[in-house]
């Protein structure tokens, strides 16, 4: 079949890394926006009294763009969808936190750290369920997140359902936001970065494949399982470090905080606004949310229909742009240059 | 050893009305390979209608089955007709079903939030409260009476599935869809009738559920991920595989409860999916890998 | 007139480009016509798409004149055209007996039900022997004798095989053939693809060659058996993606 299967979201072929011109210029723009959300924090003085505020939507955006994007390794290029991923946002959250009442280390510090207990917990459930396909995996995931959460709300060690209390963080009041903001800055980028290296790697060709037709990829000499077990192990590192660096800023965990499936539909929601299996899709789902989602809040406040909302938004992007936005656009050719990352 | 055999009695009591909740959910995938994430929280709304029956006009639980069945079979037809046919072409139909199912019941959780708070309610019929005493054993009525129940309407479904002309299409397209299509069954019209059934089925298992367990709106993710985990043990798309999990594992969960505390109940069926996918993927009485 | 008529028609698998590329062909009652070519070339599809289980992206389907493109596959069968496809797609949790009935599944009365199935018995005395066994226990020859007799509960028009001899003995693919000819006989109308072309040539009184999607050649089956340069051009050909059709072999 020489012909792109088109209504497959997850079938966009890998690009060769050649420049264009509109890539080039698509480029500069990535790298611009980057500093000025590098520079944003220090940007006091511009913008005066709302900063802790911006600090803190910013913060929440790159936190949302980092669990997208990381949902996107095993949901979008692999074709396997989790419906709990948040069970690892959960535990780096646990871990950082933890480490950080015995230890005394800071989760700025230690979330690297959180990231790594994640995957490796993601490994050892991969290793049970992606022995499966399909319906069976993504009802493991699910029950995984009620599981773990279940497991929280009874451990006494880290406070059970009422939780725990953690130091609060050693930064005046003023300018507490900041570095919390540099670190979610650092996990956003670096979870992209990760997504569009893994899309432009043999192991992404792979992973794709795997999401067109398992079966023919493993005809091909694939090891589809190791391929699924590294893709959703790996997913796992963002997640749980923005986890850790989010429980922190609240300084409390609890598992009410991490492991609900609301946080689970919103990942899964951003990626397939934006674009499942696009490396900019889960980008552009994210920051269309977050947006989204402080507009409704301000004006209707914050009730159960919010819930109804995505539900809603949900239903119509799966049944009539099943490609996401980046996706869509990339069908039509009109794909602007700085969401090309693919 | 007497408590043994009561807590068995328990666990295969509520397992009868799992095997009811979980018949719904395996008749849609069987049927039409769809994967309904919002089975959940369709039963959960017909609890709510029970409950305002059961408020308002004051019906039994067990009369608003009349009422609950009828509903949700149309509602079925309804949801059916206008959301699956579209992706039915789709390349990945799986996962559609999945995500579509999801968005569903956030949509169906939200409104149930909105409208009805996230006040615990269930309803109090005098027989909830009660129970039989045969020697040493003591039998709830509120169980009893559900069990009986789902007994009975698994036992019709059976009875449309083996002896009615209808019956045998929804299981020849249960079994080979193509094949059906090619000996003449409108696949399209039964697939829309299994999943108005599938619905009715929970819309009884909500009735019933109503005065078994107190349920919120958010109450159907417990449920979904139990009753998921249950037809995975079975093997999907297996009736007998859901109905023996369901018995097997609602006394498993039964002694856990009893061994442990209920906080640990629902863990029981989570730790036996998990379990089943260790050794036996595909579940008891299920295919060999199907591709999803 | 012409029973079953194709007039132009294209069509492929989901999203996937064509796989027949403007096929025309004609079927009369009573005749018995093969489809043979190279694997790939859409003999299959051909039939899927007359069957409804595909739908035709151009072209029509006119049967009795009447267009049937893009209709049910239940609703071709309602108008008389079976088909039996290559995996003979039986219910394999279902007697034999109740693959039988479910072939009548569009006939209401009971009595011509039994009756037929009396008949069906009669011609495969094998499947009687195991009438109260489930189809998925049966062996490959059993199964397609499952498959046609189911097909016959019907009384179609017009019957539409598969690869018959797919995945079958000689021995036994030879008694499967047995009983096409005996429905030529009985002037069932046929269409057949069938991979083994001597079998399948041997079979029926006219063929169309199909390769890549286009009919190449139609002529009477013997005249393409008995011509070694049209056999030699057609059929003896190398192709580099394909198996090589080796008259006298199965592939």
């Amino acid at each position: 079949m020489t012909k792109v299967d088109k209504a497959d979201p997850a079938a966009t072929p890998t690009r060769p890394m050649t420049e264009t011109t509109s890539s080039r210029s698509g480029r500069v723009v990535v790298i611009v926006l980057t500093l000025l959300l590098a520079l944003l924090p220090l940007a006091r003085p511009l913008i005066g009294q709302p900063h802790n505020y911006v600090l803190q939507i910013g913060m929440v955006g790159l936190m949302w763009v980092a669990l997208a994007s990381s949902w996107n390794l095993i949901g979008g290029f692999t074709g396997y969808i989790s419906l709990g991923h948040n069970v690892f946002y959960g535990i780096g959250g646990y871990a950082s936190g933890l480490i950080l009442l015995y230890f005394g280390l800071s989760p700025l510090l230690t979330f690297p750290i959180a990231g790594l207990i994640a995957v490796v917990f993601g490994f050892l459930v991969g290793l049970i369920t992606l022995r499966t396909r399909g319906p069976a995996f993504i009802i493991s995931t699910i029950a995984l997140l009620l599981m773990v959460g279940l497991l929280f709300d009874n451990w006494e060690f880290a406070g059970g359902s009422n939780g725990l209390s953690l130091p609060l963080p050693p930064f005046s009041l003023e300018n507490v936001k900041i570095p919390f903001y540099y670190a979610m800055l650092v996990i956003a980028i670096g979870s992209v970065y990760f997504g569009y290296r893994v899309a432009h790697s043999k192991f992404g060709l792979a992973l794709r494949a795997i999401a067109q037709d398992e079966i023919k990829a493993e005809v091909a000499g694939i090891d589809t399982r190791r391929m699924k077990i590294a893709a959703f192990s790996l997913s796992a590192f963002w997640v749980g470090a923005a986890g850790a660096i989010w429980g922190y800023s609240l300084t409390y965990l609890r598992p009410s905080i991490f492991f609900t499936i609301a946080i689970a539909a919103e990942m899964v929601l951003m990626s397939i606004i934006g674009g499942r299996g696009t490396v900019a899709g889960p980008v552009v789902g994210a920051v269309l949310l977050v947006a989204l989602n402080e507009v409704s809040v301000s004006q209707f406040g914050s009730n159960e229909l919010n819930i109804v909302v995505t539900g809603v938004i949900m239903l119509i992007v799966l049944m009539f742009f099943p490609m996401g936005v980046v996706g869509t656009l990339r069908e039509r050719g009109h794909l602007p240059g700085f969401l090309d990352w693919d | 050893m007497t408590h043994i055999i009561q807590v068995a009695i328990l666990g295969l009591l509520l397992g009868g009305v799992y095997a009811l909740m979980a018949s719904g959910l395996t008749l849609m995938f069987g049927v039409m390979r769809i994967v309904n994430l919002a089975h959940g929280v369709f039963i959960i709304a017909a609890s709510y209608l029970a409950f305002f029956l059961f408020t308002g006009p004051g019906w039994d639980p067990f009369l608003s089955l009349v009422v609950t069945m009828p509903v949700f079979f149309l509602l079925g037809l309804l949801v059916y007709r206008m959301f699956f046919p579209r992706i039915e072409e789709s390349p990945r139909f799986g996962e559609m079903t999945v995500l579509l199912t999801f968005a569903l019941a956030l949509i169906v959780e939200g409104l149930l939030s909105y409208f009805f708070t996230g006040t615990f309610r269930s309803t109090s019929p005098s027989y909830a409260t009660e129970a039989f005493l045969i020697g040493d054993l003591f039998i709830p009525k509120a169980q009893l009476y559900a069990s009986i129940t789902s007994l009975i309407l698994l036992f019709a479904l059976w009875g449309f599935l083996y002896f009615t002309r209808t019956g045998y299409a929804v299981r020849a397209t249960m079994q080979n869809r193509t094949a059906a299509q090619i000996v003449g069954v409108n696949v399209r019209r039964i697939s829309t009738l299994s999943f108005g059934i599938g619905m009715a089925l929970a819309g009884a298992s909500g009735s019933l559920i109503s005065f078994l367990f107190p349920f919120f709106p958010n109450s159907h993710w417990r449920w979904i991920a139990i009753l998921l985990s249950l037809i995975v043990l079975g093997g999907l798309g297996s009736l007998k595989g859901a109905i023996v999990g369901a018995l097997f594992l609602a006394v498993a969960a039964a002694f856990v409860s009893d061994q442990f505390g209920p906080t640990w109940s629902p863990m029981t069926f989570f730790g036996a999916l998990f379990l089943i996918l260790l050794i036996r993927p595909r579940g008891l009485f299920g295919e060999k890998a199907r591709v999803g | 007139m012409a029973l079953l008529e194709l007039d132009e028609v294209s069509s492929g698998y989901g999203y996937g480009p064509d796989i027949l590329n403007g096929v025309s062909l004609s079927v009369e009652s009573g005749k018995a016509y093969c489809i043979i070519g190279p694997n790939g070339a859409g003999k299959s599809t051909i039939l899927k798409t007359v069957a409804g289980l595909l739908r035709p992206r151009k072209g029509e389907i006119l049967l009795d004149g009447k267009p049937i493109g893009g209709m049910r596959p239940d609703l071709v069968l309602g108008a008389g055209i079976c088909f039996v496809p290559q995996d003979r797609s039986l219910f394999p949790e279902m007697s034999v007996r109740e693959n039988l009935v479910m072939g009548a599944f569009l006939e209401p009365d009971r009595k011509v039900v039994s009756e037929r199935m009396a008949q069906v018995f009669e011609m495969f005395p094998l499947l009687e022997e195991r009438v109260n066994q489930h189809a998925g226990t049966l062996s490959g020859g059993e199964q397609q004798m499952l498959a046609l007799g189911r097909a016959l509960m019907i009384k179609p028009r017009m019957m539409m095989i598969d690869e018959p001899s797919l995945g079958l003995a000689p021995q036994i693919a030879d008694q499967i053939f047995d009983i096409i000819r005996r429905l030529i006989q009985l002037d069932m109308t046929l269409l057949l693809v069938e991979q083994n072309v001597v079998r399948g040539l041997a079979s029926t009184e006219w063929s169309f060659l199909l390769d890549l999607g286009v009919l190449r050649l139609e002529a009477p089956s013997d005249q393409i058996l008995d011509d070694p340069a049209i056999r030699e051009l057609y059929l003896g050909r190398q192709r580099e993606a394909t198996q090589e059709v080796d008259i006298g072999e199965q592939s």
